[in-house]
């Protein structure tokens, strides 16, 4: 028998004044998952991520987390969960050491252990050397390491995360996600919204939230094999004439702009590749590498998101 | 409720009013500052208010009249003028406060006992003043009129005796020399005590505004334990305060303690408890630091300074204000103040307020606690 979801909703709902910010969602994540929520700006992300934490109350339908009840009984939940908010949270004129010796005492970490977890959550978010520095005088990067630090110390079974890596530079993006990875390995269920595609290439299972709804939800691989066609890449000398001649070919379903690249959907790229050909050649656009290219998470979800703003 | 947990949340507090000097000033010093300042703002005492005299008499005894009235520190005499005109144009331009106008009869009348016929004008803009002058002049006028008639019978060879069949001796107790300062410094310190208050009430918003209340929602620290960790290190700061106030009050303006040192200190705190928590409430209800200061000196430093008997007697109050003047923790606190300032009276006397004082704290209290919800939004 399959053990029970470790987050569960049914119609989970929050109006906010005039707008339904989380409209009747059903969400079901099993031990152990990285569940990515992605969405365009204003999906409901944040809120979702709230309504789990137990920091908003839920206008209609039900949560369970971690065999709680969120509408019922939202204090028996937090300890089990370790929460990240988008903005930073942290007590500015703390160090390092002290917020995170305030968060163990908040959850009642056993005196006994608080030394080894603080030495042990240091090195892992590489801040050791840090540690007597004032939480703000940490770069970006080291303040997100220092948060999802603190919201380690109980060691929660379920992390929930809101846009961690938003504004950090590549490098310290990287050192999260192996922080991350590690955590995922050791078996604790996380739940994670984030904007950046290559991000959520890394979940076990990705949510696609779109005003308020959850529309799709399947591993990365099955959304993207669900995405009709195939990518075909050109970098055009004149990108923009090159988009207007490309719009209207029959076969291309849609054209997405990468910086210099243009990115054609098209329903067969072996079959298009040579009607794009003649199509720049009559349009007089120069272009160089025209071939065809794998489909990422980052195409298939601007394909989504543009299909649903169509509907 | 974990004591544990408590203590972290009043540590982690203490730690920010320690680093933050904004904090460290306005709960450390904004209250001496604020005591020396109204101190000296409010209890200048009146002595010297210029007055022009317009003696249409210019009789010896009119001149020995206006040169009594003058003696001394009370009223300085600034001119000597001809006119209505004169007196006018002195008071518009604000170099005199009362006019006074002998009249032509003056000497006559007197001698004849059939009054004094004299006018005095006053400016109204500053009322203070020219009632003082005119309280002034009416006192060294019956004096006069008895030294005139006194006169008068002793030529006539009668005893002067006679004329004091009515002798009063006011004795003013507890405040002998009727010193504003000794009633009103009392009272203020009420009214500066409390300024812990606000720093309470902006400190919750504080965490609102910087997101540091919504990570410490998503735990599991109760909404009491987050209440009075936070309000514990205002006492602390509150009760250094209390030391520092008196000794203020007593070593620089002098004004006499004649009651118990530990009970005023016992009573101080039982009115810190009352004023943070209505701090605390203030808190609760307002989600940024901008409106929580407004709300702070709606709801407590105005009413603070207007409604709690510091100025103006309990007993003036129309009935309307009178249940909310109950409701502030300073109209007791002031009576606590001033009565162990200057009568010196204990808890026998006292006692009433401090149950108030408590009643008030814990009421404010549960309302907060009622309202606090752990959610944002």
């Amino acid at each position: 028998m399959e053990a029970p979801p470790i987050i569960e909703t049914r119609g989970l709902t929050r109006d906010f004044k005039r707008v339904r910010a989380v409209d009747s969602i059903d969400l079901t994540v099993h031990r152990g998952e990285l569940f990515g929520l992605v969405g365009p700006d204003g999906a409901g992300k944040t809120t979702t991520l709230r309504l789990l934490a137990g920091l908003l109350d839920i206008s209609a339908g039900q949560a369970v987390v971690a065999g709680h009840d969120l509408v019922r009984d939202s204090e028996r939940v937090k300890p089990h969960i370790g929460y990240m908010a988008q903005r930073f949270s942290l007590y500015a004129e703390l160090s390092v050491l002290e917020n995170l010796h305030f968060f163990a005492e908040i959850y009642g970490v056993p005196r006994a252990d608080l030394k080894a977890r603080t030495e042990r959550l240091l090195a892992f978010a590489n801040l050791t050397e840090f540690q007597h520095r004032r939480a703000a005088q940490l770069s970006g990067g080291m303040q997100k390491k220092l948060a999802l630090a603190c919201t380690l110390i109980h060691q929660p079974e379920i992390l929930l995360l809101d846009e961690p890596t938003t504004g950090v530079d590549p490098v310290s993006r990287r050192e999260f996600w192996n922080i991350l990875t590690d955590l995922y390995l050791a078996g604790t269920t996380i739940l994670i919204s984030t904007p950046y595609m290559d991000e959520a290439d890394r979940c076990s299972r990705v949510g696609l939230m779109y005003a308020g709804r959850l529309v799709t939800v399947d591993s990365p691989e099955n959304i993207r094999a669900a995405i009709p066609g195939e990518l075909i890449e050109v970098y055009a000398e004149d990108w923009q004439a090159a988009r207007r001649a490309l719009q209207d070919v029959p076969g291309v379903l849609e054209v997405q702009t990468y910086g210099e690249a243009l990115h054609l959907l098209v329903d067969s790229a072996p079959r298009r590749l040579r009607q794009v050909r003649a199509v720049l050649r009559r349009a007089r656009v120069r272009y160089r590498n025209l071939r065809p290219a794998p489909l990422r998470m980052e195409e298939a979800f601007v394909f989504l998101i543009h299909r649903l703003g169509s509907e | 409720m974990s004591t544990r947990r408590i203590l972290a949340v009043a540590r982690k507090e203490i730690h920010h009013i320690l680093r933050d000097r904004a904090t460290l000033f306005l709960v450390l010093f904004t209250p001496t500052a604020l005591l020396l300042l109204m101190a000296y703002a409010l209890t200048v005492d009146l002595k010297h208010v210029p007055i022009a005299v317009l003696d249409y008499d210019r009789s010896p005894i009119s001149r020995r009249f206006v040169a009594q009235i003058t003696a001394g520190q009370d009223l300085d005499l600034y001119a000597q003028v001809g006119s209505y005109d004169e007196i006018e144009r002195l008071l518009v331009q604000g170099s005199i406060k009362a006019a006074l106008i002998l009249d032509p009869a003056f000497a006559r009348d007197l001698y004849a006992l059939r009054g004094m016929p004299m006018q005095v004008i006053i400016d109204g803009t500053e009322p203070e003043s020219g009632a003082f002058a005119v309280d002034h002049i009416a006192r060294r006028a019956e004096t006069f009129v008895t030294q005139a008639l006194a006169a008068q019978l002793q030529a006539r060879g009668l005893p002067a005796e006679t004329l004091r069949s009515i002798d009063l001796r006011v004795r003013t107790w507890y405040n002998p020399d009727l010193k504003p300062k000794n009633d009103v410094i009392p009272g203020l310190i009420s009214m500066v005590l409390g300024m812990p208050a606000l720093s309470v009430a902006l400190a919750l918003a504080h965490e609102r505004e910087h997101g540091t209340l919504e990570q410490l929602l998503a735990t599991p620290i109760g909404r009491a334990e987050l209440l009075l960790g936070k309000i514990l290190p205002y006492i602390a700061v509150g009760l250094i305060n209390v030391a520092l106030i008196p000794a203020l009050a007593i070593f620089w303006f002098r004004i006499p303690f004649h009651g118990s040192f530990p009970l005023f200190f016992a009573l101080s705190a039982v009115f810190l408890f009352a004023i943070l928590a209505l701090g605390t409430l203030v808190g609760v209800f307002m989600r940024t630091q901008a409106a929580a200061l407004a709300l702070s000196f709606l709801v407590i430093f105005f009413p603070g300074f207007f409604l709690t008997g510091i100025f103006f007697p309990l007993a003036s109050m129309p009935e309307e204000v009178r249940l909310e003047v109950l409701g502030l923790p300073g109209t007791h606190y002031a009576i606590i103040t001033r009565g162990i300032f200057l009568p010196g009276v204990g808890l026998e006397v006292l006692w009433p307020y401090a149950v108030f004082l408590l009643v008030l704290g814990t009421a404010f209290t549960a309302v907060a606690a009622l309202f606090f919800r752990k959610k944002l939004g």
